[in-house]
């Protein structure tokens, strides 16, 4: 399965293809008031408005407070922001390796290919993320 | 048997035409029932039933065919005259028209409605003197009507659900003619949404391109004609889209007439139904979601507020109680009023009740007690009927008037009757919002809950009552003020700044917020916040500015409910307020001395209508009169501490008012505005010459303006 590879905190996770639509890098994004601690604000794409969250904070690892790079995901339909530290890479995931406790996500699974600028292929896996159960209303509320 | 599409397609479409012929019938039904017999509008109704009949019979509703032919039976002995026009012979026949709203709504279902064709046909035969067994009329000779005229062809619906748009400029109401159809086509409302969606985001588009060329290239996007042009056009085109959305108030005015009327019957009460304004024109949208509260004040006004005949003649009244609904336009809103002339509202009462479900009602003036009867669970009415009593009414009229961004007041006099005033945006889709600046962020909020912007009341908090929350003055009323950046955050931020408090709200509640800055009006495309967030009660939804930034429109309801909800982080103000200073001349810090009356002359319903509410929500008591001629008949049976008058009226003009007063020695220092449309510096000259005490040109004219000088004026008052 092609797949997105985020970085959030100290590891790796992984956001289906199929339902991501764009990267938004150094987006301007507005605050929300009153919004949960997850939601870091609405950003303007190409005239829609886009709630991005702070990914770290949905899957329970420690939010960042704030959004150098976004992902922006199709949840049913609806446009949501997945706000991470550093630029998403293109993988491919391979066999599942593991299960994942954490919240919102579906395992642990290899992710074949090179690192980009590692000499060896060193074997690294990552944690499977669904966005629709991720950004729930109950785990958006927070 | 099945059906297919193009089948189907036909029976939507003969419903939504139906809808359309039925609410006529019952709108011709009950004027009928008011004014008596009418050959025309008897025709009119056996055209109506007649072409429903055609159609039903075309599409496959043979239920629907046979109530209409049977209604036609009815309708052909009016015409002749052998039977008599009654409130009985109307209640059969609006039952039928009821009835055949349900058969074809089953129809259209593929049910069957087993047995209410039956019932509905053997009423009308009853009705129509048809003896059981037979096409013959009792004790007549005539054959009913189905060959008296022949069946037409089926034509094809001209209005209904959807709107009907003329190649014109305006809207067209439902018609008959062939030449109006031949002009119109029918528009799903989902694709008017989408126009009037797509435009204004067009429109957006083109402010953040002009942006764009401005902050990225140095261009200056106005020098170019194409620019401007490609602006005049996207502005034309944004209000041509919105106003093929909207609707006459005259869509929804026949069923309200109608539980009026059935209301009025099941009560044994005697109403005269009014209707003004029925072609002011609103978003439909919005106009659907008033029905269900119109129809609920309606209801309540012939439950609780009219008396029996017997009580009226006794108490000097007509027997037939009064019930209005009048509608205008008042620049981006439409006011509705719902008045009856009954028992009116008792205040005390209302106080009574709400003190027992533990409401603090100290302090409480009749005006805001009349308010409390928005309060989920208060009803004053003596008795629970099928038609109000429950407390369970007023609260979800308040609630439906929030969510499409509108507002309720009610005022009420004991013995004279009580109006109820529904103020709504005439759309949603583009929304008037003022925009402030708070903690750093910039907030839209909707113009329609502002009641007023009031200037910085000095460097201290505005004056608190009894040490306990900050208020500013509106005329009599203190409403209780706090920092908008406070409310919006966690808990923790203090009372700061110096900018302006930004009145919001309606009678029921009245909040103020104070401001870092106010930065102007426009009008802004409101999206949604999507599914996947929470509801955030003080957001109402976002905006795109030109600048590329999201800007939030902010809810007042949700915004008061959140500032007056205790927080327990919630820092106290610095220290306590002072209360209300003498002399120091803000409008914000005085304390009134007394309740003012003012009277509004003006010969513009609308004009005096909108001055009476930003006078009334400021606390003000407000007469009104239509020219200067009432207005010194008005003064002198109930004076007033203040006028406020046009200059251009019939009868006697505002300049001449004003010598009439200043020459009434018991009048002579009574303070009068001018408000007025002639700008000149002559006509100001002459106004002040007259002894106006200060002069407001209505092209310039705003609620904050007025109330400043009204305020002012009555604080310099002997």
């Amino acid at each position: 399965m092609r797949a997105l590879l985020l970085t959030v905190g100290e590891l790796w996770y992984a956001v289906d293809m199929a339902v991501t639509r764009e990267v938004v890098v150094a987006p301007r994004i507005s605050p929300l008031v009153t919004a949960p601690r997850a939601v870091l604000g609405l950003l303007n794409l190409r005239g829609d408005v886009v709630p991005v969250f702070d990914a770290g904070a949905l899957l329970g690892v420690g939010g960042r407070g704030f959004a150098p790079f976004v992902v922006v995901v199709d949840v049913g339909g609806a446009a949501a922001g997945l706000a991470v530290g550093a630029a998403p890479e293109t993988v491919v995931l391979g066999d599942l390796r593991g299960r994942s406790d954490l919240p919102g996500t579906v395992g642990a699974f290899a992710v074949t290919g090179a690192r980009p600028g590692s000499a060896a292929a060193a074997v690294r896996v990552a944690v499977r993320v669904d966005p629709r159960v991720l950004l729930s209303a109950d785990r958006a509320a927070g | 048997m099945a059906v297919t599409g193009h089948e189907e397609g036909f029976r939507r479409l003969y419903a939504q035409e139906a809808e359309t012929r039925l609410g006529r019938m019952t709108e011709h039904l009950l004027q009928l029932e008011a004014g008596g017999f009418d050959a025309a509008a008897v025709d009119t109704l056996f055209r109506e039933a007649h072409t429903l009949k055609g159609g039903a019979g075309v599409v496959g509703f043979s239920d629907v065919a046979g109530v209409t032919h049977a209604l036609e039976g009815v309708l052909e002995r009016m015409r002749e005259g052998a039977v008599a026009l009654g409130s009985d012979l109307v209640d059969t026949l609006l039952d039928a028209t009821d009835g055949l709203r349900e058969l074809i709504a089953v129809s259209l279902d593929g049910g069957e409605a087993v047995g209410r064709a039956d019932m509905l046909i053997t009423a009308l035969r009853r009705a129509a003197g048809v003896q059981a067994g037979t096409e013959e009329p009792a004790g007549s000779g005539a054959a009913l009507p189905e060959r008296t005229v022949a069946s037409p062809p089926y034509e094809p619906p001209d209005v209904g659900p959807t709107r009907t748009a003329s190649s014109g400029d305006g809207a067209v109401q439902a018609g008959d003619g062939a030449g109006q159809a031949r002009d119109t086509i029918r528009v799903g409302v989902e694709r008017l949404d989408d126009l009037v969606r797509l435009v204004a985001e067009a429109a957006s588009a083109q402010l953040r391109f002009g942006r764009a060329l401005s902050e990225r290239l140095g261009i200056d996007p106005q020098v170019f004609d194409e620019f401007r042009q490609l602006s005049t056009v996207l502005a034309d085109l944004q209000n041509k889209a919105m106003r093929a959305r909207m609707v006459p108030v005259s869509g929804i005015t026949a069923p309200l007439h109608r539980a009026v009327r059935d209301a009025a019957r099941a009560l044994g009460r005697e109403v005269v139904w009014d209707v003004r304004g029925a072609d002011t024109e609103l978003d439909r949208g919005v106009l659907e979601q008033l029905a269900d509260p119109l129809l609920h004040l309606l209801r309540t006004a012939v439950a609780h507020g009219l008396e029996p005949p017997t009580e009226r003649l006794a108490a000097g009244k007509p027997a037939a109680g009064s019930v209005r609904v009048s509608a205008m336009q008042l620049g981006s809103e439409v006011v509705f009023v719902v008045s009856d002339d009954g028992r009116g509202i008792d205040a005390e009462a209302v106080r009574r009740r709400a003190a027992d479900q533990g409401v603090d009602v100290s302090g409480v003036d009749d005006a805001e007690a009349l308010s409390l009867v928005f309060t989920s669970g208060l009803s004053t009415a003596p008795e629970v009927t099928d038609l109000a009593g429950r407390g369970v009414g007023l609260d979800v009229v308040r609630a439906t008037l929030e969510r499409v961004r509108g507002r309720v007041e009610v005022s009420s006099q004991r013995g004279v009757g009580t109006e109820f005033r529904l103020v709504v945006p005439i759309t949603l889709a583009v929304l008037r919002c003022l925009f402030v600046a708070a903690g750093g962020q910039r907030f839209a909020l909707p113009l329609q809950t502002v009641v007023t912007a009031l200037p910085p009341p000095g460097g201290s908090p505005p004056g608190g009552e009894g040490g306990g929350r900050p208020v500013v003055w509106l005329g009599q009323r203190p409403v209780p003020v706090s920092g908008l950046a406070d409310t919006l955050s966690e808990g923790n931020a203090r009372w700061s700044g110096d900018g302006p408090v930004v009145v919001v709200g309606g009678t029921a509640r009245l909040h103020g917020f104070r401001v870092d800055a106010l930065l102007g009006q426009r009008d802004v495309v409101v999206k949604g916040l999507g599914p996947l967030l929470p509801h955030l009660e003080v957001v109402a939804g976002a905006s795109v500015e030109p600048d590329g930034s999201v800007v939030l429109v902010l809810d007042p309801p949700g915004l008061i409910a959140r500032a007056r909800r205790p927080r327990p982080a919630r820092a106290v103000p610095a220290r306590a307020a002072p209360g209300p200073r003498e002399g120091d001349g803000a409008p914000t810090s005085r304390r009134p001395r007394q309740r003012a009356r003012i009277l509004v002359v003006d010969d513009s319903l609308a004009v005096r209508e909108m001055q009476r509410s930003i006078l009334q929500r400021a606390g003000y008591e407000v007469g009104t009169a239509a020219n200067g001629d009432e207005a010194m008949a008005d003064l002198v049976e109930a004076g007033a501490d203040l006028v406020l008058t046009d200059v251009e009226m019939p009868r006697l003009d505002g300049f001449a008012l004003i010598e009439q007063i200043r020459a009434q020695p018991a009048l002579a220092g009574l303070p009068v505005v001018i408000l007025t449309s002639h700008g000149r510096a002559e006509d100001r000259r002459r106004g002040l010459l007259a002894g106006a005490n200060a002069y407001v040109v209505k092209s310039v004219f705003d609620a904050a303006a007025l109330l400043s000088i009204v305020d002012g004026l009555l604080e310099r008052a002997p």
